[in-house]
């Protein structure tokens, strides 16, 4: 699975971190999320899942 | 004019700032999601509700069309625009009442200060205030939470970051607290007010200081030394950050943290999972902060004829995003009406959604949880007495408590290296 986050729309609410604290980080500048990698391992899937449905934004987008 | 009447569907009598609100909000949010989630209320000048999630998220993502602006003319006391309804007679607050582009430059100018990191850096300081205040009421066994406790962490931890003085706690957590829940028309408002100005007289006074002082870490110093798009800022902006930062952070951490606590002490089993397990507090604060919804509904201007879930708003009108409601809406949340400290992911919007989000959100939750750390440690055993308490009057901007007797067995002093 492959993870992306959509720019734009992020606006820093910071509930991926708290899904996914192994891919979501948060700048130091602005708040607004960053991943580490876009490749999400099969353990952090769940996870992942979590942080997008958590989103407010709808910032977050996955695919296979 | 009367074809324009037509337009405005789905009638109500809805005011966000009655004394019967402050009590039916549930229900009545409840009935407006389902049977008319754009409401039109001749209330206040007249304004559009909104009370479902997908409606006020989209709404708030489309600060063109939805803005913030304001204008106030202190000569005339001419008011236009703003988030409050009905609109307050004083200057905006920054970022918050500015629309794009200004807001890109206001926002990029504060951003820095209160990202996760700058938030995390006061951690101590804060859990010392907190210690603080607990050390002036520990050996007694009892204080009012509000007024000794959830009102003056949140209050002392933003005069640090301001750089304002903290002997002057008292003058400055009162004040900030009264003038939410005294009602314009009681005959205390106008000291309140007063107490207010003084405030913001420290804010002028401590701006002036910095100017000629070396650059130092605190927000005032930032401002006196900084510039924005190549000058400095004016005293207005300065005075416009001060307004947003101080009304914004303060009163609603307070109320969040109040109502936490005392739904705690009505529910042991929730109490005993976070005191014997802290690593909980973060997704329970997220419920907390979903469920408590400090700050119930802010308000956008419309700048063009748009339709809304049918309704046709046109340029000109006001429409009330009420977070709260929609912090609540089943399309979205599971027994929504239900506190689940484990509910996650959670996907609230109390502190707001697109580019106007709570740039103090990480500040409120580092706030959140150091106070809530100090009372497992110290007074674990705190009982709540919300039959003699008292709710605000009017819970339309923000929902909180005026005060909260509160009991706890006595305890010893910490040294914190700070006596108030
Ligand atoms: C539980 C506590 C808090 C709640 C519920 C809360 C809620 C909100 C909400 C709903 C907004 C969006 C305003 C809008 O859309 O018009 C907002 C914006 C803002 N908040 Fe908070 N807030 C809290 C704590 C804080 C703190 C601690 C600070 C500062 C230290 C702060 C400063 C601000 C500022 C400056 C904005 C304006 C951001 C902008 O316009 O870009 N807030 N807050
Ligand atoms: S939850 Fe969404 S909006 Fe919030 S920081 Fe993460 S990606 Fe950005």
């Amino acid at each position: 699975m492959k993870v992306a986050i959509i720019e734009e729309r992020c606006v820093g609410h910071g509930m991926c971190l708290l899904a996914c604290p192994e891919l979501f980080e948060l700048s130091d500048e602005d708040g607004h999320a960053f991943l580490r990698s876009e490749n999400v391992p099969p353990a952090l899937q769940e996870a992942v899942l979590q942080a997008q449905r958590g989103c407010p934004e709808q910032a977050i987008v996955t695919s296979a | 004019m009367d074809q324009a009447q037509d337009l405005k569907k789905c009638p109500i009598d809805f005011d966000h700032e009655s004394e019967d609100h402050v009590a039916s909000w549930p229900a009545e949010f409840r009935e407006m999601r389902d049977t008319c989630p754009v409401a039109w209320t001749e209330r206040h000048g007249g304004f559009w509700v909104a009370t479902r999630y997908k409606d006020i998220v989209a709404m708030a993502q489309d600060d063109a069309t939805f803005s913030s602006f304001k204008t106030f003319d202190p000569h005339s006391g001419d008011v236009s625009g703003g988030i409050t309804i009905p609109a307050t007679p004083i200057p905006r607050g920054l970022p918050v009442e500015s629309d794009r582009p200004d807001w890109d430059v206001f926002r990029k100018f504060l951003n820095r200060r209160f990202a996760p990191k700058a938030a995390e850096a006061r951690r101590q300081n804060i859990r010392r205030y907190a210690d603080s205040l607990l050390n002036r009421v520990i050996e007694t066994g009892e204080m009012d939470l509000v007024n000794d406790f959830t009102g003056p962490v949140p209050a002392m931890t933003t005069m640090e970051l301001m750089g304002l003085p903290l002997e002057e706690w008292r003058q400055f957590a009162d004040p900030l607290h009264e003038m939410v829940f005294t009602p314009k028309n009681s005959p205390d408002f106008p000291k309140v007010i007063a107490d207010v100005q003084w405030i913001f007289q420290r804010c002028i006074e401590t701006f002036h200081q910095r100017r000629s002082q070396p650059p130092q870490d605190d927000l005032l110093s930032y401002f006196a030394h900084e510039q924005i798009d190549g000058r400095p800022i004016t005293e207005e902006e300065m005075l416009s950050f001060c307004n947003n930062i101080i009304t914004g952070g303060v009163d609603t951490t307070t109320a969040l943290t109040t109502h936490a606590l005392v739904y705690l002490n009505e529910h042991p089993e929730d109490y005993r999972r976070l005191k014997d397990d802290p690593s909980l507090l973060p997704v329970a604060r997220e419920e907390f902060v979903r469920y408590f919804t400090p700050i119930h509904g802010l308000a956008r201007n419309v700048t063009r004829d748009v339709e809304v879930n049918n309704a046709r708003m046109e340029k000109g009108d006001r429409v009330y995003l009420a977070w709260a409601a929609a912090n609540r809406d089943p399309e979205i949340f599971d027994a929504p009406e239900e506190v689940d400290i484990a509910r996650f992911p959670n996907r609230h919007i109390a502190f707001g959604a697109g580019m106007h989000r709570c740039i103090g959100s990480f500040m409120a939750r580092v706030m959140f949880e150091e106070m809530m750390q100090a009372v497992f440690a110290r007074i674990p055993d705190y009982r709540v007495d919300p039959e003699r308490a008292h709710r605000y009057t009017s819970v339309g901007t923000i929902n909180g408590w005026i005060d909260m007797p509160t009991v706890f067995t006595p305890g010893p002093r910490v040294e914190t290296g700070l006596v108030l």
